[in-house]
């Protein structure tokens, strides 16, 4: 066993893939993580002190754990939804009374939204009381600002998409907070409906919105957040002195 | 390297070993610690990591498996929903647009939030005590009074303003600018800044700025979450004030989520 599992990995097409041995040793689970797209935004080593349940309570992880199942759901999700007036409403109830798990999916994909808005707030006042946003760290919490509001907008537009009374008088009730600025708030509206009210030419946006631009700019902002953690020394955790 | 020659030939005596090269000013994270205050991330910060995304799954396939996702009817443009609500995190706002002009609820407020949070380490640019939860004894009873003083002001607000909205108190009397913009402006404004305030008037000397912002963020968060829960919970058809549990027509506000 042991003769194949070395066969394996020392094999030129095993050695191809990874470029470290087995992460037994320290240069090894330094360079599982360096020679990683992924893992190289999180730091090597990190401090006792940063993985504290008491300290950051995992809200960061639980985040993009929920952007991540979210994600998966929502490609899914894809699969059975048109972005139709006539086609939409009528696609939620097919998914939900034909396809097999097709409820549990949706279900995955609303209740997943509400927690990742809930998780993403709980997060950034976790940052602020452990005093964590102080320099080195105050881009990062632009960053994070930004991805909060990118977090509501991803869920908003979100919110339109089955057709229902309650998306459609949703978006008819949030949208009008928008319009209420004097001089853009007319031509936001313009833009982000389509039209004068909530209709196609606004489904189709929102959905545009909520499939690939948002996801795409959060995507983008999170790697950006998370490689900016390690670059600017990890937790705040690490600089507290015994 | 270095073991296989003796000590002796590498240190002799009268050999400098050391010397300054530069004199970093940058936050020394490490300042009095051994490698053994940290772990490699692989394998067990990741498997932490791998566990706490595993146990969120966990608890929303629970969770998804006995609540279903809300679907009422097609939508129709001609029929309003009784209340119609928005989602609940903007339940904040909409509940703001009950008491004050919509530009001011709607515009001004949230892009002086969204402003306040981005400048809050602009501001705040002192490191001491970065990395523990309130920095220090007197920061959390700062904070624990902020808000104590915004749970109980916030609710105080909406109930009043709504008893007595300024606009319709002194419809005719006063400029619409003054009773829907400036009087529920100022007041809200006095009631959110009034911690900040007592701390660097009252108490200037032993006041940092720390202090300041965990003050005004708190009476922030608790509002933002006084609002939101009013507006979500306790606002039944007409956009009325109700209890949650005694709402009139069958209304529950959680159908809505």
């Amino acid at each position: 066993m042991t003769t194949l599992i070395n066969f394996v990995t020392h094999s030129r097409l095993w050695r191809s893939f990874f470029r470290h041995g087995m992460p037994d040793n320290p240069l090894d689970r330094s360079l599982v993580m360096t020679t990683n797209i992924f893992f190289h935004l999180h730091p090597v080593k990190v401090n006792v002190k940063s993985i504290r349940a008491g300290y950051s309570m995992g809200l960061g992880v639980i985040t993009l754990a929920a952007f991540i199942s979210l994600t998966i759901t929502g490609v899914l999700l894809m699969f059975y939804y048109v972005p139709s007036v006539e086609r939409a409403f009528v696609n939620i109830v097919d998914l939900q009374t034909k396809v097999p798990f097709g409820q549990l999916l949706r279900n995955l994909h609303r209740w997943g939204a509400h927690l990742m808005v809930l998780i993403t707030v709980l997060h950034m006042a976790r940052v602020f009381y452990t005093g964590a946003y102080k320099p080195p760290r105050e881009f990062n919490w632009g960053v994070g600002v930004i991805l909060l509001i990118l977090t509501l907008g991803a869920s908003f537009t979100g919110y339109l998409l089955p057709w229902d009374q309650l998306s459609f008088w949703a978006i008819t009730v949030g949208t009008s907070i928008a319009s209420y600025e004097p001089f853009m708030g007319p031509i936001i509206k313009k833009i982000l409906l389509g039209g004068p009210e909530v209709g196609q030419e606004s489904l189709i946006r929102f959905y545009a919105l909520h499939i690939m631009i948002i996801p795409l700019f959060m995507a983008l902002l999170i790697s950006l957040h998370l490689w900016r953690v390690r670059k600017d020394g990890g937790l705040a955790a690490n600089e507290v002195k015994d | 390297m270095t073991d296989s020659l003796p000590t002796k030939q590498v240190f002799t005596k009268g050999t400098k070993t050391y010397s300054l090269v530069e004199i970093v000013k940058a936050p020394l994270t490490m300042v009095e610690k051994g490698p053994d205050h940290t772990l490699f991330a692989f394998p067990i910060v990741a498997i932490l990591e791998l566990l706490l995304t595993l146990g969120m799954t966990l608890a929303l396939l629970i969770f998804s498996l006995f609540k279903n996702a809300p679907l009422e009817e097609l939508a129709n443009p001609l029929v309003t929903t009784d209340p119609a609500k928005a989602p609940w995190y903007f339940m904040g706002l909409q509940e703001l647009l009950e008491h004050m002009h919509p530009t001011l609820a709607g515009v001004i407020l949230p892009a002086l939030v969204v402003l306040f949070l981005i400048a809050i380490p602009y501001i705040d640019q002192d490191r001491t005590h970065a990395g523990k939860w309130f920095s220090t004894p007197r920061g959390k009873r700062i904070t624990l009074f902020s808000a104590i003083y915004t749970a109980a002001a916030m609710p105080l607000f909406v109930i009043l303003s709504s008893m007595f909205p300024p606009r319709e108190l002194f419809r005719g009397v006063l400029p619409d600018l003054l009773t829907q913009s400036v009087i529920p402006g100022a007041v809200l404004f006095t009631l959110a800044l009034l911690p900040a305030l007592w701390l660097i008037v009252a108490q200037r000397k032993q006041t940092n700025t720390r202090e300041v912002m965990l003050a005004l963020f708190t009476v922030f968060i608790v509002a933002a979450a006084v609002f939101t829960l009013t507006g979500f919970l306790f606002r039944g058809p007409g956009f009325k004030l109700y209890l949650p549990w005694n709402m009139p027509n069958g209304y529950n506000p959680f159908d809505g989520l």
